[in-house]
């Protein structure tokens, strides 16, 4: 783990600002993820205009990263530039390609779920390194409780509960979290 | 329920999120060991019809696979029969006390599907004893059945 992955996504724009290129890839690992999820999951794009999308919202960061007013809101900054090039892209497509007429409005459960699904992930970062590890096996890797037991070396009996301790550490965090951070001008 | 009705547990919710983990990895195994059961019998019944041409060792090898598959997704329905009575057994020990036998029947319910799967496990053609797989689904089954069986004393 760098000591980029812990920096708070502020922390990651200001260094950006001053040239540094490893918060610059620090940068584009955190938010990679979030901003394909949006195209390929929000909206449907196929993996080529995804990609397309991907070069060009990465390419704005890097070019108009001044222009953020709250380097805090990095997140919500790079989620809206997302969306307006993926719907660019599919107004080109639609140019290009007639097709019937797609329902974008039925999207919106969708990308509350990839909110929640990062803001998920986000929290579970800030979790010690034995929650993040048990919460991983568990949920992502679908272990089973004996398997968890062998290979961290723990008694099989206790395992639930030490899931249960880490979920409720999880909830904690979320529900501590402070309100959305301010708008960009962008 | 048992985790959710039990208010004054700081953990409940964390035990309920376990619960519907184990419960959506369940469903495509239930359904995965139908298809994998079918499959195997028709491969026994083809193996059985054909004679001794040069198909028989690739049918062989076939019906071989299939076997294999309808062994493995009840070995792990075994193991989370196991992880389900583990679970029930937490939340019988912490849980508001009238929710306490509700848990110790989610203990027994899910010690017998261990007990099931195990057995599948044991009479599939492709498991002999001392096959490490038998050994895997009798230790969940002896897992889910100690933690039924804790619980279920317990209240008695």
């Amino acid at each position: 783990m760098s000591s980029l992955d812990a920096a708070t996504d502020a922390e990651l724009v200001r260094r950006c600002r001053e040239g540094d290129a490893e918060a610059w890839n620090a940068l584009v690992e955190r938010f990679s993820r979030y901003v394909y999820a949006i195209c390929v999951k929000g909206f449907r794009l196929r993996a080529e205009d995804a990609e397309d999308v991907f070069q060009d919202v990465f390419t704005r960061v890097y070019t108009h990263l001044d222009k953020l007013r709250d380097d805090a809101a990095v997140r919500p900054w790079i989620a809206q530039l997302t969306r307006r090039l993926c719907l660019d892209s599919i107004a080109r497509g639609s140019r290009e390609q007639p097709a019937p007429e797609q329902d974008f409005e039925e999207t919106g459960d969708d990308f509350a779920e990839i909110e929640e699904a990062f803001a998920v992930r986000e929290a579970v970062t800030t979790l010690g390194e034995a929650c993040q590890e048990i919460l991983d096996r568990f949920f992502a890797q679908d272990q089973s409780y004996r398997t968890i037991s062998a290979e961290l070396d723990l008694p099989a009996g206790t395992i639930a509960s030490r899931i249960a301790r880490c979920l409720r550490k999880l909830r904690e965090e979320l529900e501590g979290r402070s309100e959305p951070p301010g708008e960009s001008r962008e | 329920m048992v985790a959710r009705g039990s208010k004054e547990w700081e953990e409940a919710g964390g035990i309920a999120a376990q619960a519907l983990a184990l419960q959506a990895r369940a469903a495509p195994l239930a359904h995965a060991d139908a298809e994998a059961w079918e499959d195997a019998l028709s491969a026994l019944r083809r193996a059985g019809a054909g004679g001794s041409d040069d198909g028989g060792a690739r049918r062989d090898h076939a019906l071989e696979r299939k076997l294999e598959r309808a062994a493995v997704v009840p070995l792990e329905i075994a193991a989370l029969g196991a992880d389900a009575a583990a679970l029930a057994a937490v939340a019988g020990e912490r849980c508001d006390g009238a929710y306490r036998a509700d848990a110790a029947a989610a203990a027994a319910l899910a010690a017998g599907g261990a007990r099931a799967a195990a057995h599948l496990v044991e009479v599939n053609l492709g498991v002999r004893e001392g096959d490490e797989r038998l050994a895997q689904a009798r230790a969940s089954e002896q897992a889910a059945a100690d933690a039924a069986d804790r619980l279920l004393t317990s209240i008695r």
